[in-house]
């Protein structure tokens, strides 16, 4: 197989990881309001733990040390990784959901962000700290029994299977009336309230499928690379998500698929062939981080409903619904 | 109890830090009643600034602080002018407002890395002779850095307190339209508001870069949630509680930091941020809550 299609590959499963991070952040965001400023550490407990319910017992091979080791078969990892990620949004959910103002909730995301990166860096026993966990299996391989090379294959449909049934139940979960109340706590919480919805019950709930989105998306990723440590979880990777969803179209899941191509594919991939001069090793790094911020001031600058805006449903006397632009008027009131 | 006062004269001097910081993002908030999340790269555009004055252009350190705060007012005005205003004038939500200062903080740091590099500096000054008081250790660098934290957190009271200007931004803060139709000059003391802010952020940067000796790029971002902290414990937008905030995470961190491994000092700081949301989220310092 030639090295363009692994590439080719590669790129494919990434990007249907990146539809799943992407619809989880789009209903805490897009749909309910809620800001997650660090939506890349539940993706990254998401993937440690479906690592080490994957891997074999601790002190392995390589000598790393981590917790469990129950060398679980696949689809459980994901299945854990997705829970491990929604324990942890409760936990912070209780913490920063319950005020009013959105402020409280950004401020303890950061904060999380920063400990638990810091916290899973030191404590080398829980996931041999900054040098990550390696050596996951990859599901099924020892079934197929291919080579590396025939085995992206199977990786992608296991990716695209995942990405197809995160997509139809994010639809359904946005078309619901479930849907609909987050979408009204968005547009204004006080009057949700007012008809009598338990906002923070709502928001907790939009928070934790988000978050278990992110959980099973971080499993897909290291059952993937196979590896993971701390710098796979930079304050950087949670905003080329973001700069994804608000790129493609906040609230609308078919926008956000092309966001994701748009921003992690194309452009992470477009610059990936920037000069790394030897005085400053990070430069292409930087200039990524810094293009990746300034994506998403434009972005909220001059469209901030996205490429495919979010679709209203409209009230007609008819009895049709009718869908129109909605984005437009909602983030940017004349 | 020597190890306990020896924590305490290191929280003092975190303290100092931190107010200068805090009080400084807790004034911009007061008055724009939104979070800056790029005000921790604020903080390392300053210590950086201060370090191209004091060790490419050979400068004092005192003056090259002074040099780099007024340097990042004058940014921080540029921020608010060019970044924040366009927002605010097409009335765009909290929401998004938000997402821009964190998008700016990306870019700041980032930015910062891309210049500078992500090797650690150093200023070439000397920490001065060391003083004791006491079982607590300072050294004349660190009694300047509180002598400059009292200073300036006076300088805030007097301002807030006994001056047009200062009645005018305690009245935005109280209640912005009533503080328009009353003709407090709102954008003239919102450009003020940041221009301040930028300033005690600039020399909290130098100071901070002092006090922990090697910095990198991240130096502010990884600074900004201690600061959080020390606000939400004082009450969002209220500066003396931000002053009383930094005094206590700073003793509380510093003093820990002698019992349990000092990596950790910052996870108290979380726990502090965390039991002040769930149960007093108001902040402890504040009677009322503003929320």
């Amino acid at each position: 197989m030639s090295s363009l299609v692994f590439y080719l590959l590669t790129v494919a499963i990434f990007f249907c990881i990146y539809c799943i991070y992407g619809w989880g952040l789009n209903l805490q965001f897009g749909l309910t309001g809620i800001l997650d400023f660090t939506y890349i550490t539940f993706v990254a407990i998401g993937a440690y733990f479906a690592g080490v319910a994957a891997l074999q017992p601790g002190n392995g091979g390589l000598g790393e040390q981590y917790i469990l080791g129950l060398h679980l078969p696949f689809p459980i990892p994901p299945i854990i990784g997705g829970i491990v990620a929604a324990v942890l949004a409760i936990l912070i959910g209780y913490v920063g959901l319950k005020r009013l103002r959105s402020d409280y909730l950004a401020i303890v995301t950061v904060s999380v962000g920063q400990i638990v990166w810091t916290l899973i860096g030191n404590i080398t026993p829980l996931f041999n700290g900054w040098d990550g966990i390696s050596g996951v299996p990859q599901p099924f391989n020892s079934v197929f029994q291919l080579d590396f090379n025939h085995y992206q294959w199977v990786f992608l449909v296991i990716c695209i299977l995942f990405a197809v049934l995160g997509f139809l139940i994010i639809e359904r979960l946005t078309h619901s009336p479930f849907g609909r109340v987050l979408r009204a706590i968005r547009e204004d919480e006080n009057v949700a309230a007012a008809l009598g919805k338990n906002v923070f019950r709502y928001k907790m709930m939009a928070f934790v499928i988000g978050s278990i989105y992110a959980g099973v998306g971080g499993a897909l990723t290291i059952a993937y690379i196979g590896a993971y440590n701390p710098s796979g979880f930079t304050t950087m990777e949670t905003f080329i998500i973001w700069a994804a969803m608000l790129v493609g179209g906040s609230g609308n899941n078919r926008g956000m698929i092309l966001g994701a191509f748009l921003v992690p594919v194309l452009f992470n991939e477009g610059t990936r062939f920037l000069p790394s001069p030897p005085g400053n090793p990070l430069l292409a790094e930087s200039i990524r981080g810094m293009a990746i911020g300034l994506l998403l001031i434009f972005a909220a600058r001059f469209r901030p409903q996205g490429i495919l805006p979010e679709r209203k449903t409209v009230f007609r006397l008819d009895g049709l619904q009718q869908g129109g632009e909605a984005g437009g008027d909602r983030l940017v009131p004349q | 109890m020597s190890l306990l006062l020896m924590g305490v004269g290191f929280g003092l001097i975190t303290a100092s830090v931190l107010a200068l910081a805090s009080v400084g993002l807790t004034l911009q908030f007061g008055v724009t009643n939104f979070v800056n999340f790029a005000y921790g790269e604020f903080l390392t555009i300053g210590a950086y600034l201060a370090y191209f004055f004091s060790t490419v252009a050979n400068l004092n350190i005192w003056l090259s602080m002074l040099l780099a705060a007024l340097l990042t007012a004058g940014f921080s005005w540029l921020v608010n002018r060019v970044v924040i205003q366009p927002f605010l004038k097409r009335k765009a939500p909290l929401l998004i407002l938000l997402v821009v200062t964190i998008g700016l903080s990306l870019f700041l740091e980032n930015g910062v890395q891309a210049i500078a590099g992500p090797s650690f500096e150093q200023y070439a000054a000397s920490s001065g002779a060391i003083v004791n008081i006491g079982p607590m250790i300072f050294t004349t660098q660190q009694l300047v850095i509180i002598a400059i934290a009292i200073v300036l957190m006076t300088g805030v009271h007097l301002l807030l307190k006994y001056t047009r200007v200062g009645k005018a931004m305690r009245s935005m803060s109280d209640d912005p339209d009533l503080a328009r139709i009353s003709g407090v000059p709102i954008q003239r003391i919102t450009d003020l508001a940041w221009v301040i802010s930028g300033f005690l952020a600039g020399l909290a940067g130098v100071v901070l870069a002092i006090n922990v000796t090697s910095f990198t790029p991240v130096l502010g971002s990884q600074f900004l949630f201690i600061i959080f902290a020390a606000v939400i414990v004082g009450g969002i937008g209220r500066p003396y509680g931000a002053m009383l905030g930094a005094l206590l995470i700073g003793l509380v961190t510093e003093v820990s930091a002698m019992y349990i491994d000092s990596a950790y000092k910052t996870v108290v700081a979380f726990a502090i941020l965390v039991i002040v949301l769930l149960f007093r989220p108001q902040g402890i310092f504040s009677s009322k809550g503003r929320v």
